[in-house]
């Protein structure tokens, strides 16, 4: 096995693998492959030996509890970001929630067909539920039953709706619960749920999934608040808060996988390393 | 008190690497909880560092290389065997026999592709810390020869061998049957 040269021909083998060889070097190697069984029978080997770590020791996520402690490191105590949300604000925030509120009940008291097949367009839907999470910080009441017990905020809710709410615990990962109520979007009661972080609120407003819904969370800007809507299958998720989109972003994670989690009765494939 | 341009390099360079941060540490310390440790370690240390005014022009290989130093100061403390054997890890690759497969059978490329999860990892777990490192950062953090070598400080000559070292060990040990 010591024939010279095959040290620098085993170290051209593994650069051809790492895409680290110029164009030369491709070409070289091509023609060493071509015309050596052996060394071909290497290369198969690493790539094979490529696939199996690659599908079995995955890069893994960090943590959601040690992510968020180093987006505290990077977070500003002057909070900028609040002076930019204001900015973008057009009209007197007041006001426009106030609209959109009414809105909401005028559709909610006459109930007309064709008055919620209108507001049914996912910007009215999402207004409707930016305005309330809103309406919930300047009334300081932010939920109608207080609790962070996901076992008490459950039944409530389904006592009032139709529909039963997924509440899922995300304690541990930073955003502990606290509470719920019900909003009315498109002349329906809907049920959000209110975690915290700090002292920032996060509002979660659970709708029936569009048919189209796609499960990649959306990103959009409404009212200068961070919104998230994405959907799990038959269901439609809205997250709103005055959080930084990426604290935002770590809460819609944590929330998917511990709904998933909860729908799949706790199974799943999280048995790795 | 941090300044604020800190805190912003900190949110653009570091923060979007944490997974690979976690995932190297975590090969490392062979423990998920040490290896959140040493990543929170690792962070307050790049962002001391910014706050010093270092420039950062390659942020995943700068952040890696100090995650690998908050680790090696962790296993310094409180694994100081895996150290040592580091250290036999160069001499070995100080012989030119490094690369041959010696008098065992050639690995099985059908073999390797059957390993589970727990074969791989405990393979790679096997390695000596430098072949682990060089290892762990090309194929789970995709890491270039040249990231590589500015991570771990190696020439890149030296990254090339521990490469083709570390894989031999682990063709090795997953292509042939027990």
């Amino acid at each position: 096995m010591t024939r010279p040269g095959f040290e620098d021909r085993s170290l051209l083998l593994h650069a051809a693998l790492d895409g680290e060889l110029d164009a030369a070097g491709v070409i070289e190697m091509e023609r060493l492959l071509a015309a050596d069984p052996q060394l071909a029978a290497e290369y198969a080997r690493l790539k094979a030996l490529r696939e199996a770590i690659r599908a079995k020791a995955p890069r893994e996520r960090a943590p959601d509890s040690l992510r968020l402690r180093m987006m505290e490191l990077a977070e500003t105590k002057q909070a900028p970001r609040r002076e930019a949300k204001t900015a973008r604000w057009r009209d007197p925030p007041s006001w426009r929630s106030f609209a959109a509120a009414m809105a909401a009940t005028v559709v909610a008291t006459l109930g007309l067909q064709h008055l919620i097949a209108s507001s049914n367009a996912p910007d009215a839907a999402l207004q409707a539920i930016v305005s309330a999470h809103m309406r919930s910080q300047i009334s300081g009441q932010p939920v109608d039953v207080v609790s962070t017990d996901r076992h008490t905020v459950k039944p409530w809710l389904a006592g009032k709706l139709p529909v039963a709410a997924e509440v899922v615990d995300l304690a541990e990962a930073g955003f502990p619960l606290a509470g719920g109520r019900i909003d009315i979007v498109a002349g329906a009661g809907v049920p959000t749920l209110v975690y915290k972080r700090r002292d920032h609120l996060i509002s979660v407003t659970e709708l029936r999934a569009e048919g189209d819904e796609a499960a990649i969370p959306r990103h959009l800007a409404v009212e200068g608040y961070p919104v998230v809507r994405w959907s799990d299958g038959e269901r439609a998720y809205v997250a709103v808060s005055d959080l930084s989109p990426t604290e935002l972003d770590a809460f819609v994670a944590a929330f998917r996988r511990a709904a998933a989690k909860e729908r799949g009765g706790g199974g799943g494939s999280g048995a790795g390393k | 008190m941090t300044s604020e341009t800190a805190r912003r390099n900190f949110a653009e360079h570091v923060l979007p690497h944490l997974d690979d941060a976690y995932s190297l540490a975590r090969w490392l310390c062979g423990d998920a909880t040490d290896a959140e440790d040493v990543v929170q370690d690792a962070c307050l240390r790049a962002l001391k560092a910014l706050e010093g005014g270092v420039p950062v022009e390659r942020p995943r290989a700068w952040l890696l290389a100090i995650v690998r130093n908050a680790a090696y100061s962790w296993l310094g403390k409180n694994r100081p065997r895996a150290i040592v054997l580091a250290g036999g890890a160069e001499e070995a690759e100080a012989h030119a026999d490094a690369l041959e497969t010696g008098g065992s059978p050639s690995p099985e490329a059908a073999l390797i592709e059957t390993a589970d999860r727990a074969m791989v990892a405990a393979a790679i777990d096997d390695l000596p810390l430098t072949f682990r490192e060089t290892l762990v950062m090309r194929e789970i953090n995709g890491l270039s020869y040249r990231d590589i070598s500015e991570a771990t400080g190696a020439p890149i000559g030296t990254v090339m061998s521990r490469l083709a070292r570390a894989r031999a060990l682990l063709a090795q040990k997953l292509g042939t049957a027990p």
